[in-house]
């Protein structure tokens, strides 16, 4: 039996559960990022909702730039080996397309601009990612079989 | 003064609530124009939601749905969002074309237009009525039109109001059309220091 665990706004949620699937529904412009350590199979899944923290809470993960290194802690706290982690990005979509509001308003590719800075700084090696784009995703990482799928609409879900 | 104590009074709402109604029950004569009968928008009624509620109330984060968004510029800014899930958007273009229900299948281009001018007469209306009681004057921007996850159309929302609060102004209303009628959700996000404008203007 596997258990579906939805990823809201701004949560992080981290499982040790081989059952586990973590999902994140409807991504547009948000970030999902997904760590996965294969050795223990741990897993966690970031809906990251804007690029940089304003509130000043460092613990806070509603922002790309502190919810990465939240999280790389939490999985750490796991009892994941940082060693061998792999990392997966989707969404960062533009939903405006062919709109004068689009250029205004591209938080999609800021969040995911965001990230890269911030793996970048940290050292961090994506295994895969899927960013960019108009349109909306859902990402499900299964923390058994150590992967991330994404599915668009009227798509079928597939491996990243 | 900011802050979320200001964003949310009880006041503010009422106040918001009697522009509402006023603003819808002006947007469905413009309507009625464009169908060329007596529509008529029934049970306006404005509340406070969470974002993260928002897609549940609607069917599900990865339901497919219809998102017109557009900008208020000028005085008070803010943004506008209308909802509709896929099946009910196809509803509305079928009482906006007057044809029977059931007839369309698809957004094409023409659809989505007829769309966008829903989201925009709606949005303009609302600015109008907000104009008559306060005198602060804003215009909408071309609207755009979205089909796409419900998740993914309103994270614009989610992101526009990110910093500043968790909270939403969301109105519903039914637009009505001789027997037929198609709900629809309606998204206002004013900022808030032009709230506050807003409320000083109003004595509240």
């Amino acid at each position: 039996m596997s258990n579906t665990l939805s990823v809201g706004l701004g949560e992080l949620v981290i499982s040790k559960d081989p059952d586990d699937i973590l999902v994140a529904y409807g991504l547009g412009s948000c970030v999902g990022i997904g760590m996965i350590c294969p050795k223990y199979k741990i897993g966690g899944l970031l809906h990251a909702v804007l690029p940089e923290n304003t509130d000043g809470d460092k613990t806070s993960t509603k922002f790309v730039d502190t919810g990465i290194p939240v999280m790389l802690e939490k999985m750490k706290q796991a009892g994941s080996d940082l060693r061998d982690i792999h990392v997966y990005m989707a969404g960062g979509a533009n939903m405006l397309i062919n709109s004068t509001l689009s250029k205004t308003f591209d938080i999609g590719t800021r969040n995911a601009a965001a990230a890269r800075a911030m793996f970048e700084k940290l050292n961090i090696k994506l295994q895969n990612f899927e960013v960019g784009g108009n349109t909306g995703r859902t990402v499900r990482l299964y923390v058994a079989q150590a992967k991330m799928t994404v599915r668009v609409i009227g798509g079928t879900e597939r491996d990243l | 003064m900011t802050g979320e104590p200001t964003y949310f009074s009880e006041e503010l709402l009422k106040v918001l609530q009697a522009i509402a109604k006023d603003g819808l029950v002006s947007a469905a004569s413009g309507l009625s124009s464009m169908v060329g009968g007596p529509l008529t928008v029934d049970n306006p009624c404005v509340k406070l939601m969470k974002v993260r509620e928002i897609p549940n109330a609607l069917g599900g984060p990865e339901n497919e749905a219809v998102g017109i968004y557009l900008q208020a510029e000028g005085d008070l800014s803010g943004h506008f969002m209308l909802v509709f899930p896929y099946e009910k958007a196809l509803e509305m273009v079928d009482m906006l074309m007057e044809v029977p229900p059931g007839s369309t299948q698809q957004l094409g281009s023409l659809e989505r237009s007829a769309l966008a001018e829903v989201g925009n007469l709606t949005a303009s209306f609302f600015m109008n009525a907000v104009a008559a009681s306060t005198g602060i004057n804003s215009r909408p921007t071309p609207p755009a039109v979205m089909v796409d996850m419900i998740g993914a159309i309103l994270d614009i929302i989610v992101a526009t109001t990110g910093g500043i609060s968790e909270h939403v102004l969301t109105f519903q209303a039914s637009f009505k059309y001789a027997e037929r009628a198609v709900k629809a959700d309606f998204w206002v996000i004013p900022d808030p220091v032009n709230l506050e404008k807003y409320l000083s203007q109003k004595n509240v």
